[in-house]
């Protein structure tokens, strides 16, 4: 592989992982003997770094000493850094809803203390999911969309005084999943506080083509999340109570890896236009419940990277 | 030992004689073992229409032809077929032939054409080494006496012989269970053949198992090293119940008396015995050159395997080799 100094692109890796311990099926975070096994297997592929979720702060600091200790770890298996943290939030109608301006307060009171947290370490970015379940925040109207910028507009500002970008990964079952909600939704935000986090599968399970999402807010774009598809969200898929990411009833497994056969996302278009945007910097991996339905953690991360070295690299390294 | 190139074994993906029959499965085996940092890939021999990989005819029944195979290999960024696994005494349902013996004379001829026609589809395919059993199971038979020595001698080199016509070289493999773990039974073996056709297989967690030290043997032997075959053992058959008739069964894959879950991993796995650096450094001072397979027999779990092999080779190994090769004090 070229020198990590040399490439315009480097590739992280969002830490979804299982495998089977002798009681069943385990997550890294098990063990001491289970993280490294996790992070050997990341660096054999040629990850460059890994993602990781904001909740697991607490066994960084509980099992680790902190994550300036844990990514000592990530360092000690030749990985370079963390570079994202997945900020996954309880939302809820009466606490912690970004349309809800009665809960911002809670919300912003919540980012101060985690970007504390994270502190000792220096992050890219924390993505988030910017709305509620979308049963939650139904109908979408212009107000809600207005009020959920107002908050992020502010939560960006606070990890901007860390050094973080504040950025946003639209799930197909998120408040803001439609094209034309996700563009109201940046007209109202400031671009110098709110980026957009592409997941090409999430977009791709809504309906839209990521590459032109992409290349029309490519300059709000902090961050990629590469994972594919083999299905369409249809009908209520997408409101589904009281879940639709591993509940929906007309699809068990919503996310592949990169390079999964049947999978639904143009890799080789969207390469090309991160290559044509002038992008720089990291590109995360991810293939969460890879798990599901007989699949393997430890084979899709084979196969995803795979494809990244022998055909996107091929188009822009 | 700049001319070593580094391989990954199939076997582990096909624990049962179902398993791992569809074209995919091979994309994605074939896929992980590049991406984890290997360059070829050994196939173990199998017969009939469930063993797509396991012989010449299932190639060109499933690719269109061995040449077919071999860009299929390629176009998951492997550059070879190392190396393949062949045990005679495997029966044939293309050849609706039984079980073949090295201790035969009258199998010899037939052992030669089956050699040569692996070897013709190894070469094809980018292979240098065909590795056979030294010498059938102990259970199944005679402790190895000279006339059984002479015999193996003679087949081994009338084979070895043939298949260099090919530009394939023979490797005997000592496994757990061989005759030829008999004190001094593979000594005087490797004696009796020519070294010219006639090479050894290293395989550390065979030996290991049998209580045979893979650092000594290459220390002995080195120079007569043609295969090397990385896998960590976990268990050691020290009741020496490999004396057992079918053993294969008995002892091998239930475990002997003590039930033994796994007496293979892939190297470096919790619990391993065998020194993987230290054997790296052996072979380099044996100026080994050709093909180290890594293996793990038979995963739970194919791919960490795979993935945890390739980040000990990149990780420990190569920097070994490569720090020799830079004339680094204290790696020869």
């Amino acid at each position: 592989m070229t020198d990590a100094s040399e490439r315009a692109i480097k590739w992280s890796y969002m830490d979804h992982w299982r495998s089977n311990g002798p009681a069943g099926p385990v997550d890294q975070w098990h063990s001491h003997r289970t993280m490294s096994a996790f992070l050997k297997q990341v660096k054999a592929v040629g990850f460059d770094a890994i993602d990781t979720f904001d909740f697991r702060i607490w066994q960084m600091y509980g099992d680790y000493g902190g994550p300036a200790k844990y990514q000592e770890m990530v360092q000690d298996h030749g990985l370079e850094r963390i570079v994202n943290t997945f900020h996954a939030a309880d939302y809820d109608l009466r606490s912690y809803a970004p349309h809800l301006p009665e809960t911002h307060d809670n919300i912003l009171g919540d980012f101060r203390v985690t970007m504390g947290r994270w502190s000792e370490i220096q992050l890219d970015n924390i993505i988030v999911m910017p709305a509620t379940l979308y049963y939650d925040m139904e109908p979408i109207t212009e107000d809600k969309l207005k009020h959920t910028a107002e908050l992020w507009n502010k939560v960006g500002e606070i990890t901007a005084g860390y050094g973080v970008k504040l950025t946003c990964h639209h799930e197909f079952f998120c408040g803001i999943q439609s094209e034309p909600d996700i563009d109201t939704f940046y007209s109202y935000t400031d671009p110098q506080y709110v980026n957009l986090f592409v997941d090409t599968a999430q977009h791709c399970i809504a309906g839209l083509d990521p590459v032109a999402l992409y290349n029309k807010h490519a300059h709000r774009v902090s961050g990629f999340h590469f994972k594919d598809t083999r299905h369409v969200a249809t009908g209520d898929d997408h409101r589904h109570r009281p879940d639709s990411e591993i509940m929906a009833p007309t699809t068990g497994k919503w996310f592949y890896e990169m390079g999964t056969s049947q999978g639904l996302v143009d890799f080789a278009a969207m390469m090309t236009a991160v290559r044509d945007n002038g992008y720089t910097g990291w590109i995360s991996v991810e293939h969460d419940k890879a798990n599901k339905e007989g699949g393997d953690y430890s084979e899709s991360t084979a196969i995803s990277r795979w494809y990244a070295k022998n055909v996107l690299e091929e188009i822009y390294r | 030992m700049s001319g070593v190139r580094w391989a990954y074994a199939i076997n582990q993906w096909k624990p049962q004689f179902d398993d791992f029959v569809r074209r995919e499965h091979h994309e994605r085996a074939l896929k992980t073992i590049s991406i984890a940092g290997f360059d070829g890939v050994e196939l173990t021999a199998g017969t009939g229409r469930w063993e797509p990989l396991g012989n010449p005819q299932q190639l060109a029944a499933n690719f269109g032809s061995v040449a077919g195979f071999g860009d299929f290999v390629r176009s998951c960024a492997l550059s070879a077929v190392s190396s393949w696994v062949w045990d005679p005494a495997e029966r044939s349902m293309e050849h609706l032939t039984g079980p073949l013996s090295p201790l035969s004379a009258d199998d010899v001829p037939a052992i030669v054409e089956k050699a040569r026609w692996y070897a013709g589809a190894l070469a094809e395919l980018g292979g240098s080494v065909l590795v056979v059993p030294g010498a059938p199971a102990a259970g199944d038979g005679d402790p190895l006496d000279d006339a059984a020595l002479d015999q193996l001698a003679a087949t081994w080199n009338a084979v070895g012989e043939a298949i260099g016509q090919d530009g394939v070289q023979l490797a005997l493999h000592v496994d757990f269970l061989s005759a030829l773990r008999h004190d001094g039974a593979l000594e005087a073996l490797l004696a009796r053949t020519d070294p010219s056709v006639v090479g050894l297989a290293i395989d550390t967690g065979e030996l290991t198992v049998a209580g045979i030290d893979p650092l000594a043997l290459i220390e002995r032997h080195g120079d007569r090293v043609r295969h090397v075959q990385l896998k960590d053992a976990l268990a050691v058959d020290d009741a020496r119940e490999y004396r057992q008739p079918a053993a294969h069964w008995t002892v091998r894959v239930r475990g002997g008396a003590r039930e033994v879950p796994r007496w293979f991993a892939e190297p470096g796995a919790d619990g391993g015995l065998v020194d993987f650096p230290a054997l790296t450094r052996a072979l380099l001072h044996a100026d080994y050159t050709g093909w180290v397979v890594v293996e793990s027999d038979q995963s739970p779990h194919p791919a960490a395997s795979a993935l945890l092999s390739g980040y000990l080779l990149q990780r420990e190994l190569l920097p070994i080799v490569e720090g020799a090769a830079a004339g680094a004090p204290g790696d020869r």
